[in-house]
């Protein structure tokens, strides 16, 4: 790493390296491309733990950074987390604090670095899910409500098993239907992506992504445990079609609550990490499909500490829980009037 | 096997819709009449547990039918009142689907399709997606669904509405075929269906029953209500200003008028035979007679 800051630092020696647009001076030319661009990813990287929480300064701090005792990377990391943990605008209380600081703690250091293009997107674009996510619920809107609005719903209710066995037939096929789907948007998100960027840094730590994620976690780990709770995201989102599908008589209505639900939050920024408001924001699920390993978004309820993942699992697998069984009830109960 | 309606009543907001409705149904089939908005159609999605009573109970042979469920619903054949089909569905898969709704297994219910489709006169269409379908074509895939599981209790909602005289017979006929041993509740407007094969009558008005009787006494409440006379063009309007006109029929210059009235409404006037028609006037009145209105003469 220092021999890396190092080289960079030596560009800077030759003026003809040099360029400078009043504000700042940047690497040039040739040397740009020769000596810069190949490694731009890992410079970022290593330049980013010297800036101050919530500062992007690029490559700038690289140049005079002072290599006497090295370049003391993973102590300035640490004090980065620190600074970050103690932001006022956080609001961490001393428990949350030492929840982050335990679970950073188990970031195996030295990083070891290599290239990890398509894992970095991949990571990067969780959101897109939604529209995904989306599309399996229009889908299944019709599930009930397609029944009432073709008033066939007298018809099946008074046969044997229209209360019993077919309600949860439904819910069963618009489970298995709508994990399908996803399952099949996933892969070919994850195809197109690692098809044309390759697989390479499946094994490598987040942290070459950004240096003060806390979780000790590959870009391999990361992907997996993001997809899960955007599946848990999934199932209660199926879960609230169905109910609401039960409930009113068509599928239209059904989309009219379902957007907002789905879509309201993106238009809803968070002003930082802490507060009721941006503390339930982070769960909606617009948010919760993004992993958001680097924002040390927790919850504390008495002496639990529980960061922004578990909570999005234990949320989504509760109305799951809920959700559909009130779907299958509301059917039963459904009055052919 | 016995069918109890013990003191029904369904409101929607402050209207009653069925009000205080008591009745022992055992095998045989009744003929459910009244006009639009009687509670005829509120009452027989009770009956198929489709919709909740605001008070009151349904038996079947004692036991309340929301705690017999799924053995109740098993004994049930409904066809409700212009219900919905899957239209992308041709018949064949939409009497399979019900028939798995219906707890049927594979080859019963392939037997049964077959057989069924085949009496209602579907067999050629089987193949042919229900939006296809003529009204009529409709109608007989509707029975035929309800009749899927051999039902003990078969429940019938204005089944030939909208079929042509023809058809109509030949339902008739289909729904005496599939009544025997059963309680079958057929509501219809059109009182000659049920005069042909309804063993009972009930009448329904304003939300309860207005009589429950077997269909060869049930006439007997009007016997010597009914009159006809031969009167002259011009008395027409009079007559049907004062009394329950039920038919009207042009002979040479004279019209002969069949009038409904607890005293004779001329001198010359001679007692008629009451039908179930005479009956439903006398109940119902303008109603009946707005219905008449705006369809064919032998429907009220």
């Amino acid at each position: 790493m220092e021999k890396t800051i190092r080289e960079y630092q030596k560009l800077f020696e030759n003026p003809d390296n040099v360029g400078y647009d009043g504000n700042e001076k940047f690497i040039i030319g040739g040397a740009y491309w020769n000596d810069v661009a190949p490694k731009e990813n890992l410079l970022n990287i290593i330049a980013s733990v010297y800036d101050s929480p919530g500062e992007s300064s690029g490559l700038n701090k690289l140049p005079a950074l002072d290599l006497t005792d090295g370049p003391m990377f993973y102590q300035t990391a640490g004090e980065k987390k620190e600074a970050l943990l103690n932001m006022p605008s956080r609001d961490l209380s001393d428990k949350q604090k030492n929840y982050w600081r335990s679970k950073s703690s188990k970031v195996e250091t030295p990083l070891q670095y290599g290239y990890h293009k398509g894992w970095e997107i991949i990571i990067n674009s969780f959101e897109l899910l939604m529209f995904a996510l989306l599309a399996v619920c229009i889908t299944i809107a019709p599930v009930f409500s397609g029944e009432y609005q073709a008033r066939t719903d007298a018809v099946i209710l008074s046969g044997k098993y229209g209360k019993t066995k077919l309600a949860t037939a439904k819910i069963t096929a618009s489970v298995l239907f709508g994990t399908l789907a996803f399952t099949l948007h996933v892969l070919v998100a994850l195809g197109l992506t690692l098809g044309a960027f390759g697989t390479e840094g499946w094994n490598l730590p987040l942290q070459i992504a950004g240096a003060a994620i806390p979780y000790p976690f590959t870009f391999l780990q990361a992907v997996v445990i993001g997809l899960g709770a955007v599946y848990l995201v999934l199932l209660a989102m199926i879960g609230l079609t169905l109910l609401l599908s039960a409930k009113m008589k068509s599928p239209y209505l059904v989309l009219t609550v379902l957007l907002p639900v789905l879509f309201l939050p993106l238009f809803l920024s968070p002003n930082g990490t802490g507060g009721a408001y941006n503390l339930t924001l982070f769960l909606l699920p617009y948010r919760a499909v993004m992993p958001e390993f680097d924002k040390y978004i927790s919850y504390q309820a008495g002496g639990l500490v529980l960061d922004a993942l578990t909570m999005r699992v234990i949320l989504y697998t509760v109305l799951t829980a809920v959700l559909l069984p009130l779907a299958k009830l509301s059917f039963r109960r459904h009055q052919a009037v | 096997m016995q069918l109890q309606l013990q003191n029904l009543c369904r409101q929607y907001g402050t209207k009653c819709a069925v009000n205080h409705v008591n009745a022992n149904l055992s095998p045989g089939v009744y003929g459910l009449l009244g006009a639009n908005g009687a509670g005829k159609t509120t009452l027989m999605r009770m009956i198929c547990g489709v919709l909740k009573p605001t008070s009151g109970s349904i038996r079947l042979d004692g036991k309340p039918i929301d705690e017999l469920g799924e053995q109740y619903y098993s004994r049930l054949g409904y066809m409700p009142q212009d219900f919905g089909f899957y239209p992308d569905f041709t018949a064949w898969e939409f009497m399979l689907y019900m028939a798995a709704v219906k707890g049927l297994d594979r080859k019963t219910a392939k037997d049964r399709t077959e057989r069924l489709l085949h009496l209602v006169n579907l067999q050629e269409a089987a193949g042919k997606k229900i939006k296809s379908y003529s009204g009529g074509m409709k109608q007989r895939l509707g029975i035929a669904q309800a009749e899927l599981n051999h039902p003990s209790i078969l429940i019938l909602d204005e089944p030939t509405a909208g079929l042509d005289p023809k058809e109509r017979i030949r339902f008739r006929n289909l729904i005496s075929d599939f009544a025997r041993e059963k309680i079958v509740i057929l509501s219809t407007h059109i009182v000659s269906d049920v005069s042909y094969i309804a063993d009972y009558i009930l009448m329904m008005k304003g939300g309860q029953f207005l009589l429950g009787e077997p269909m060869n006494t049930v006439t007997d409440h009007i016997r010597g209500k009914v009159w006809e006379l031969l009167a002259d063009n011009r008395e027409i309007g009079e007559y049907s200003r004062r009394f329950a006109v039920v038919n009207l029929h042009h002979e040479n210059d004279m019209v002969r008028l069949r009038i409904i009235s607890d005293a004779p409404p001329a001198p010359d006037a001679r007692p008629a035979e009451p039908s179930l028609e005479d009956l439903f006037l006398y109940h119902f009145g303008e109603n009946a007679q707005n219905e008449r209105s705006d369809d064919n003469v032998d429907k009220i």
